[in-house]
């Protein structure tokens, strides 16, 4: 073999090596995908802490490359940089971690000061049941269906947590669907709460809500813990650092603990998180009939959710005396996505009377969500895994 | 503490070897039972590790004679003597330590009652013991009904008392929970009733605490404030009032003192109240981009 061969040779290695050789038609409809998520959240505003780190996540999962040449380089390689990120959604223990963030971050005192808003928040949770049977209609096993039905909690890290137990191949989907969906928000649950809701029920103005004491703030956290991981103790890791970190945010003596879990721990945790999960969504594994179903099922449980969320409080509203009834424009924000889906509640309400301010009573159901879908979860893992 | 935190870790460590059990045991093994890693069919003993955790076996102990506990110590320095959570491993009762980690010293005898025992490292604590009966005959097993746990009974091999060296003493091939839901709950229906039902509970058992904990605190606050204005406790109910001061009604209070007592010249009554701008950033800042100005001395 000459030098020119050898050159060649090597040149010829390499070229088969790189992703123009290794390109497939998948590839490149992900790779659009993962710049309309960018483009979403850049220009149009939608989630960008998330579908920043998703979308550039799923341009980094599809670049071509050869699988078999032991580069050792994909994330479903063991052993692997991406890899070893990844553990962190595939052993379930960002998710926990997010939600320790999100407890240091959440003031409670909306739903202590109204504590019946909890139910709002426990009503939404059918969107998850119901889009469990759609999925169960549709042929998914009972294991599938809970995964994919998670969705409808409207919370990320839940999805991620459960779908990791429960149908760790479905993941990738799930996930993306559900911060799809979650980016979303301000586009589907309008147009339901406008159809479920008549122009009187939206004008119902709420009266303000109580002072609530630092004792209670610090109680609440600590019996919140103790009695909902009593019923599901599957929920626990979830539910147990969403109020630790609340507590860290309340207790008043570690404002800095609560500081590094609500801003540092938290934004590492989230680019960690929407990156991995991004690059999970590689063409060979996320583009399959499944991944059309699920961002179907979905939308059927962001749908149910919302609207089961509007029409208990109409149901609820009924049995309320008429100085306490509820705005039904706060049931939608039932379902997690804090605090867009709040902030939904307040901008049409503020829509139909420019003086009611509907924010901090959409906020208890809002929260009592979280909590919700978390104990939902742990329904399901109980039931399912 | 370094003590309380030793003492603890022995503690964790004796709790988890204590997670052991003898799941099942052959006697006397046939040509067709399980060999060896020399070929050889002898009896053995199973263990299952039911914590969902590793545990490390080496330095416990396996004996056939009560009076003597430390019979067989297993070796320490064999990787393989941690034992995977619910996981199964077998020790060959062949009486030829110098085999392996997995051939103990002793002989379990056919045709009697063997006692069988596993004993903690301190070669006192008994973790787990069973007596296999003398009735069991050559190429039969004596196990446990599910892993770790459920009776005992004489195992043949056929098709429905199967024996099952190093592995699960109940063979699944699927999640028997979800085969179940798949067959009774086909549609979902009864996981949505159930689930809902719990989700309610758990959410309703919390919005009563808490109303109940919202009482409680808004008549402590009651009772403080009435001490703060020098009431007793008896004259709490007429001080009622006391406890309601919402942002509005401060607010109003504010306004109409404001204005009975005129405290200040005529005045516009516009009040504005703009944001306070800081245009200053440090990746703005000259002193981070520019060089010092170098100065001789």
């Amino acid at each position: 073999m000459d030098f020119g061969d050898f050159l060649l040779k090597n040149l010829r290695q390499f070229w088969e090596l790189t992703g123009f050789a290794n390109a497939e038609w998948g590839n490149i409809i992900m790779l659009a995908v993962g710049l309309f998520f960018i483009w979403l959240a850049i220009k149009k505003n939608f989630e960008p802490m998330l579908l920043v780190p998703i979308g550039f996540g799923i341009l980094i999962g599809n670049v071509p490359f050869n699988t078999e040449a032991g580069l050792e380089i994909g994330i479903y390689e063991q052993g692997s940089v991406l890899n070893i990120l990844y553990n962190g959604v595939s052993a379930g223990w960002y998710p926990p971690l997010i939600f320790l963030g999100i407890g240091a971050m959440t003031d409670f005192s909306a739903l202590i000061a109204n504590p019946k808003l909890m139910l709002i928040g426990a009503a939404a949770q059918f969107g998850i049941f119901g889009a469990y049977m759609v999925a169960l209609a549709i042929g998914f096993a009972p294991d599938q269906a809970g995964a994919i039905a998670i969705i409808g909690g409207a919370d990320g890290p839940t999805a991620i947590f459960l779908s990791s137990k429960l149908a760790p191949n479905l993941m990738g989907a799930i996930a993306v669907s559900a911060y799809s969906y979650m980016a979303l928000v301000p586009v589907i649950q309008p147009p339901l709460m406008r159809l479920f809701t008549t122009k009187k029920e939206r004008l119902i103005k709420m009266k303000p809500a109580r002072a609530v004491s630092q004792n209670e703030k610090i109680i609440f956290p600590i019996v919140g813990m103790l009695l909902t991981c009593f019923v599901v103790p599957s929920g626990l890791p979830l539910l147990g650092m969403l109020f630790f970190g609340n507590l860290l945010r309340e207790c008043g003596v570690t404002t800095r603990l609560a500081k590094t879990a609500s801003n540092a721990l938290t934004d590492i945790v989230t680019i960690l998180l929407g990156m991995t999960v991004g690059a999970s969504t590689q063409a060979s594994q996320f583009l399959t009939p499944q991944t059309i179903f699920i961002f179907f099922l979905g939308f059927m449980a962001f749908v149910i959710a919302s609207s089961s969320g509007v029409l208990f409080v109409k149901l609820f509203n009924l049995v309320l005396p008429k100085d306490k009834k509820i705005n039904p424009l706060i049931g939608n924000a039932g379902v997690s996505a804090v605090p867009m889906s709040a902030r939904i509640s307040n901008n049409l309400g503020l829509e139909y009377d420019p003086s009611n301010y509907l924010l901090m009573h959409a906020m208890g159901p809002n929260v009592a969500g979280v909590i919700g879908s978390a104990v939902a979860a742990g329904v399901l893992l109980g039931f399912l895994a | 503490m370094l003590a309380a935190g030793m003492m603890c870790c022995a503690a964790a460590t004796a709790q988890s070897r204590g997670a052991l059990r003898l799941n099942e045991v052959m006697v006397e093994n046939t040509a067709e039972g399980i060999a060896d890693e020399y070929g050889a069919h002898h009896g053995w003993i199973e263990i299952f590790n039911t914590n969902f955790a590793p545990i490390e076996i080496s330095s416990i102990y396996l004996t056939n004679d009560s009076t003597n506990p430390t019979k067989y110590p297993v070796p320490l320095g064999d990787v393989n003597t941690r034992m995977p959570k619910r996981q199964h491993v077998i020790f060959f009762t062949d009486g030829e330590p110098n085999k392996g980690t997995f051939h103990t010293n002793f002989v379990l005898t056919p045709g009697a009652d063997n006692w069988i025992g596993i004993y903690d490292a301190d070669g006192r604590t008994l973790i787990d013991e069973i007596i296999v009966p003398a009735a069991l005959t050559a190429g039969q097993s004596y196990a446990r009904s599910e892993d770790g746990k459920g009776e005992w009974a004489v195992r043949t091999g056929g098709a429905d008392d199967y024996i099952t060296p190093s592995s699960a003493n109940v063979i699944n091939d699927t999640n028997q929970k979800i085969q179940d839901f798949a067959e009774r709950d086909a549609n979902g229906f009864g996981m949505t009733i159930m689930a809902m039902c719990i989700v309610f509970s758990a959410l309703l058992v919390l919005c009563l605490c808490f109303y109940g904990i919202g009482k409680i605190n808004s008549a402590m606050s009651r009772v403080n404030k009435a001490r703060a204005h020098g009431h007793e406790a008896p004259q709490l109910k007429t001080i009622k009032e006391v406890g309601h001061d919402t942002g509005e009604e401060i607010a109003a209070i504010a306004m109409a003192l404001e204005q009975h007592f005129n405290a200040h010249d005529a005045e516009s009554t516009v009040l504005t109240i703009n944001k306070v701008r800081r245009a200053y950033s440090p990746w703005s800042s000259k002193i981070y981009n520019m060089r010092e100005v170098p100065s001789r001395k």
